[in-house]
């Protein structure tokens, strides 16, 4: 699949530019980051407008983002009630609420660029967590805008090694993501020892 | 399980960091492979040569307009991708001068 993305990329530039990202922002798994730095590329050798690919790109990924969180809002509270009851009791559940919306906007940005594989799952959570649209709206247009730059202008500027960078930056995510869930993991192992103790 | 997981987390963090450090210690030397969503001027930049030998190689009518993938250009030409992908090797290695590769 990623062969015919890139290929309609390459071929009809920014209304595929839009269409992907927006649907990788919905949940389809799409290596985004590799999408944007083969724009980046596209941008140096004139096939497309480096600031135009930007705004392009921003545009179409707060597009899935928004039909993201619309589901969590409006499809996901149902699910979300009936799985926070495994959680525990309603003073436990609160307290995790909170911790999340105190997250919510760091979330939402990092999960834009460094943490990709995360957005689509944030997206969803943020609706359902009932977090509010304007502050997600706001920090998904920072976080989407200054990916898109940043991987466009990496694109730019290493644009005769478009799959090597875009290897190290997909790797890169997947480490940082299981540094993550290492820590978070740790973190429970450790307050479960030391309940025990 | 939590500790199956950590252990599991951890892995990956050397696995994916490894894999990261050794494409960026490779990065200058390595050669960007061609593939077949690639489009002939695409080609042509990422291994600096003009589009026009490229074009010539593969018996199309050069167009530096011409955004087709060459995987549609192999179909519409009923050659194989591979073999293609083959002309478009020999034909940037004759275009480009010895020394001055990517």
């Amino acid at each position: 699949m990623l062969d015919q993305l890139l290929a309609a990329l390459t071929r009809y530039g920014s209304p595929a530019l839009f269409v992907v990202v927006a649907i990788a922002a919905v949940g389809v798994p799409v290596p985004v980051t590799l999408l944007l730095i083969v724009t980046g590329s596209l941008a140096a050798q004139g096939s497309i407008g480096l600031w135009p690919a930007i705004a392009i790109a921003s545009a179409g990924s707060i597009t899935g983002d928004q039909i993201g969180f619309a589901v969590g809002r409006w499809g996901g509270k149902r699910l979300v009630t009936k799985f926070s009851r495994l959680l525990g009791d309603a003073e436990h559940i609160k307290k995790l609420d909170a911790r999340a919306k105190s997250w919510g906007g760091a979330g939402v940005f990092f999960s834009r660029w460094l943490v990709t594989p995360l957005g689509p799952w944030i997206n969803v959570a943020s609706g359902a967590a009932d977090y509010s649209w304007f502050r997600f709206t706001l920090w998904d247009f920072l976080g989407e805008s200054f990916g898109a730059a940043l991987f466009i202008w990496l694109g730019h500027v290493f644009s005769d090694r478009v799959q090597q960078v875009g290897a190290i930056f997909g790797d890169l995510g997947w480490a940082i993501l299981a540094v993550l869930v290492a820590g978070f993991l740790g973190w429970n192992l450790f307050h479960t020892k030391q309940k025990h103790e | 399980m939590l500790i199956l997981g950590f252990c599991l987390a951890i892995a990956a963090t050397f696995f994916f960091g490894y894999r990261a450090g050794r494409t960026a210690r490779h990065f200058r030397h390595q050669q960007e492979s061609i593939q077949p969503w690639m489009s002939v001027p695409f080609i042509a930049h990422t291994h600096h040569t003009r589009p026009e030998p490229l074009f010539l190689a593969i018996h199309v009518p050069p167009d530096p307009h011409d955004h087709r993938p060459i995987r549609e250009i192999a179909h519409a030409e009923k050659v194989p991708v591979s073999e293609m992908i083959g002309e478009l090797r020999k034909a940037i290695q004759t275009a480009t001068p010895p020394g001055k590769g990517p």
